[in-house]
């Protein structure tokens, strides 16, 4: 702790340059902390639309239970789906009545007999939409096929998109935090050369010398992991009822706290892992003792 | 004890600093190192503390042959040295108590024993009731007793002095070399001073090494310098 406190004294000598790293720092692990809510938030989409229905298919109104059961038991055959639902004409009118509850011109003279029955498929992968898709079409009962266009392929790729991004993004933004750090250092170094000689010669080991060079990189770590994090959980707590909004019936908010309390201890490990390695390097290449 | 065997340094530019040196100095010994710029003064004071190492030799420190000493022992060999240099070597941004408490940060010794010895050595030294004041304003014999104070902090059994009068008045010369005599005597800290102040080594009657062109040109036990 006596260290921790000498090494922030001699922080505060020098305030510029330490604040320059531990900005750095910061916003590479702001960026980090968006990225890792975009991938999470991006899972979360995935999974809800994944678990609703992928593929819908109408019947004729003259297909007979026979006739559906045996469908249903050919779909289940494929093994590629979670879960397939019959929905009869009745509960076509419930889902409709329910939908439209607001609306009671819609309501009015609308009876079962106006709407399909249909099997409502959830298929295991997204890629296997197009198969179950064809085989349900080749069935001369069924009327109509409406699949999401897509939207959970495009979700895919667009969260490995992001997932590939963040990382190239946030692995230049550490590289430049490191290298911040390292020339933050090697100037600290250059500045206190003169102490460093007299400890030398006083006898101090390079180890006594070096730890606070290590303490500060850790500590420019540290406070980039937190301001990070605090950072971004003002904006999400800001946020989080129009984000909700716009995801409708996504349920992704209330974030647990104990995710920030992951986050901020997952970046403060890697942040002053960089800034004790940043550190490191500063001083092979600059602390040179007789 | 300290000893030198034969000791030649020759600088990678040719220069023969010293030319096969034998020396011994007996522990609580106050010997003046003397002769002109250039003579070898300061590369012999380099040498004991292993800043240079010898291209040929011996040295001796406390029954130990340093060139023997790995480099991670040197901080070790270092701690049982104290030295006063002529441009001083304070660190401007700290106090007094801080420059003399540095030896004892190093020595990793708690806050209250470490206030404990910087106030008991700053009293012998006469610098007490400055020790919150910074270098710069101190007068220069305040500013080499500090120098002083911080070679002697961690009590160590060698003192060596590079030219600590070079700077000063010569009140102020005569009462630095004073306190450094109060050390030798009271603490029996072998003291190695090097100067070309003739007034000064003449006035204490101590043992006199005289070194000229790298040479030991006159070892007295009761010398006498003649400054050219």
């Amino acid at each position: 702790m006596n260290q921790v406190n000498k090494t922030i004294k001699l922080l505060r000598r020098s305030p510029y340059q330490a604040l320059a790293a531990a900005l750095a720092m910061s916003l590479t692990f702001f960026i980090t902390s968006v990225f890792i809510i975009l991938v999470i938030g991006g899972q979360i989409i995935l999974n809800y639309i994944e678990q609703r229905p992928q593929v819908i298919a109408f019947f004729h109104d003259d297909t007979t239970e026979g006739q559906i059961n045996e469908i249903i038991q050919q779909i289940n055959n494929t093994d590629l789906t979670t879960n397939v639902k019959y929905v009869t004409k009745e509960e076509a009118l419930a889902i409709y009545r329910e939908r439209n509850k607001d609306d009671p011109l819609l309501l009015e003279s609308v009876s079962a007999d106006f709407l399909p029955a249909s099997i409502d498929i959830s298929v295991k992968k997204a890629s296997d939409i197009e198969n179950i898709t064809k085989l349900v079409k080749e069935r001369k009962e069924i009327d109509k096929v409406i699949t999401p266009e897509n939207l959970v392929e495009q979700l895919v790729k667009w969260t490995k998109t992001i997932r590939f991004g963040g990382i190239i993004f946030v692995s230049s933004l550490l590289s430049i935090s490191f290298l911040i750090v390292i020339m933050v250092i090697g100037m600290r170094i250059a500045i206190r050369r003169d102490e460093i000689s007299i400890m030398s010669l006083v006898g101090a080991t390079k180890w006594f010398i070096a730890r606070p060079f290590f303490i500060e990189g850790a500590i420019y770590g540290l406070v980039g992991a937190t301001i990070s994090v605090l950072l971004v959980y003002v904006i999400i707590l800001s946020y989080s009822p129009n984000i909700q909004e716009f995801l409708g019936p996504i349920q992704v908010f209330p974030i647990n706290p104990l995710f920030f309390i992951y986050l901020w201890a997952g970046e403060a490990l890697v942040a002053a892992t960089v800034g004790i390695c940043g550190a490191a390097l500063a001083l092979y290449r600059y602390l040179k003792i007789k | 004890m300290l000893n030198f065997e034969s000791v030649t340094k020759k600088f990678p530019n040719g220069q023969i600093a010293l030319d096969n040196i034998t020396l011994e100095i007996p522990d609580g010994e106050f010997v003046f190192i003397v002769g002109p710029s250039g003579a070898g003064k300061s590369t012999l004071l380099r040498l004991i503390t292993k800043e240079i190492i010898p291209t040929s030799g011996t040295i001796i420190v406390d029954n130990e042959d340093i060139l023997r000493v790995p480099s991670g022992k040197i901080p070790l060999l270092r701690r049982k040295i104290g030295m006063v240099y002529q441009d001083f070597k304070l660190l401007l941004s700290r106090t007094v108590f801080e420059n003399v408490a540095i030896p004892l940060e190093v020595l990793s010794l708690k806050n209250i024993d470490l206030e404990k010895e910087v106030d008991s050595v700053l009293e012998k030294v006469g610098l007490k009731d400055k020790k919150n004041s910074f270098p710069v304003q101190l007068s220069g014999g305040e500013v080499q007793r500090t120098a002083i104070a911080r070679a002697i902090v961690a009590k160590p059994k060698i003192l060596l002095a590079d030219e600590p009068t070079g700077d000063l008045d010569p009140k102020n010369a005569l009462s630095v070399v004073e306190t450094l005599e109060k050390i030798n005597k009271e603490d029996k800290t072998t003291l190695i001073m090097a100067t070309h102040n003739a007034s000064i080594v003449n006035h204490f009657k101590k043992r006199v090494i005289v070194l000229k062109d790298g040479k030991v040109e006159k070892d007295e036990k009761i010398g006498k310098y003649e400054s050219s």
